[in-house]
């Protein structure tokens, strides 16, 4: 049953209604700001930062999914665009009560597989949709000085993270990575998931 | 005419909105998610500043410039308070240390500025019992959606807030023992006393807040220096 992108909005919002317990965001934004100041005075290395920033997000987004499966109705997606539809318009609408706008890949060519496969057709472009946040609530109050720019701080990494791992959870692999921020002077800020393959269900190791 | 502190039927609705907009809000469940890695997240990072700190201090004592350090004293921690908090397990606490001093840290840049946000528009605080009932109140339900359940003051400076079931650790549990648990939950106090500290020194108070803990019931005694 194919759901239109407005059917998704109204789930977002009768989700993002329903959730019984609603924080003052901005308490987020200093929380999670705090916790970057202290991270690079800790690592000293921006690269570093920021690969703990996605780590992080990955624990969290492993936990998240569980939440919006267990509160929300939404069934199997069909394809990996209705997945950006997904996690555009009801995902981030019932935890941050933010839209993002969502654009997908070109369409790929109608021989080449959708997933990667051993032999892999080095070609083939593995689809991506592209997620554009006119707000985003972690970097409200948020300015990054001159060596947070030239070392490369993607401030707002966490979310690339929840990406990864809430996706996983759902047996889809993926690498989300900011494109742009407007953090950086950048005009958007826009995060760019991309599709690695779908995951087979794995026997746990020592079982075979 | 008269000026009249409501807007009146001229400034429209949307004006005023902008003016004065509602905050925005977001899901508590994914803040809790977040804060349980944030914990993690420090604890590492941790580690990972004091594994450099040490490796400076080593390379400065090969080189012989400064001394060897002195073999270990025994720690005496009952009676020394340690930033705001009092120590009361003495020796095993000492690698989380560094964890709670940044999670204080952290409190402490959260209360400042969350104080700042709620209190725009509010009338002058006429004395420390009202900043201190501000606490009781409005910071309370801005960071943990309830207001505190009993004060208590010895009119000298001392007041004691008690919560019956602390947001931040009122789901905490161990399965090892209950003092197991009641010590987890001592460091996820940290970042709630500092955000406490936090918000007494953006409004001119230097106190020391000292939290106890009764799962899920949390005491934090407040220590603020006699008035001028």
């Amino acid at each position: 049953m194919a759901t239109s992108s407005k059917q998704y909005k109204a789930i977002g919002e009768d989700l993002w209604k329903g959730r019984t317990e609603k924080i003052n965001a901005e308490l987020f934004a200093m929380t999670y700001g705090a916790l970057v100041v202290q991270l690079i005075q800790d690592y000293e290395d921006y690269a570093e930062v920021n690969k703990q920033l996605e780590k992080m997000g990955y624990n969290i987004g492993t936990r998240l999914i569980e939440d919006f499966l267990a509160r929300s109705n939404i069934g199997r997606c069909a394809d990996f665009k209705e997945t950006g539809e997904v996690i555009a318009k009801v995902g981030f609408k019932s935890f941050l009560n933010i839209t993002p706008a969502v654009t997908h890949s070109p369409p790929p060519a109608p021989a080449s597989p959708r997933s990667s496969t051993p032999a892999g057709q080095p070609t083939a472009p593995q689809p991506y949709f592209t997620l554009t946040l006119d707000e985003n609530p972690l970097a409200e109050f948020v300015e990054l000085p001159e060596e947070a720019l030239e070392g490369g701080l993607w401030f707002s990494n966490v979310l690339c993270g929840i990406l990864r791992g809430a996706l996983e959870m759902v047996q889809i692999r993926v690498e989300a990575q900011f494109v742009s921020d407007v953090l950086r002077g950048d005009e958007t800020t826009e995060i760019r998931v991309k599709l690695v393959k779908y995951l087979e269900e794995e026997v746990p190791v020592g079982d075979d | 005419m008269s000026i009249s502190a409501a807007p009146g039927p001229s400034v429209a609705p949307s004006l005023a909105a902008l003016a004065d907009p509602q905050p925005r809000l977001m899901d508590a469940a994914a803040m809790d998610y977040f804060l349980i890695e944030a914990v993690q997240a420090l604890r590492q990072s941790s580690a990972v500043a004091d594994a450099r700190a040490k490796k400076v201090e080593d390379e400065m004592i090969e080189a012989g410039l400064i001394p060897p350090p002195p073999p270990p004293q025994v720690k005496v921690k009952k009676d020394a308070p340690r930033d705001s908090m009092g120590g009361a397990v003495p020796g095993a606490e000492d690698d989380e240390e560094g964890l709670r001093a940044r999670l204080e840290a952290i409190g402490l840049h959260v209360g400042a500025n969350i104080t700042e946000r709620l209190c725009h528009g509010r009338a002058a605080f006429t004395d420390t019992l009202d900043i201190v009932k501000f606490i009781c109140k409005d910071l309370w339900s801005a960071c943990w959606d309830k207001q505190v359940d009993n004060l208590r003051t010895n009119h000298r400076g001392v007041y004691v807030l008690q919560d019956n079931s602390f947001k931040p650790i009122a789901r905490i549990s161990s399965w090892e023992s209950r003092s197991d648990a009641t010590k987890r939950a001592r460091l996820y106090a940290a970042m709630p006393a500092g955000i406490i500290r936090g918000a007494l020194a953006r409004m001119g108070l230097n106190g020391t807040i000292v939290p106890e803990i009764n799962l899920p019931q949390c005491t934090f005694q407040v220590k603020l220096p006699k008035s001028p």
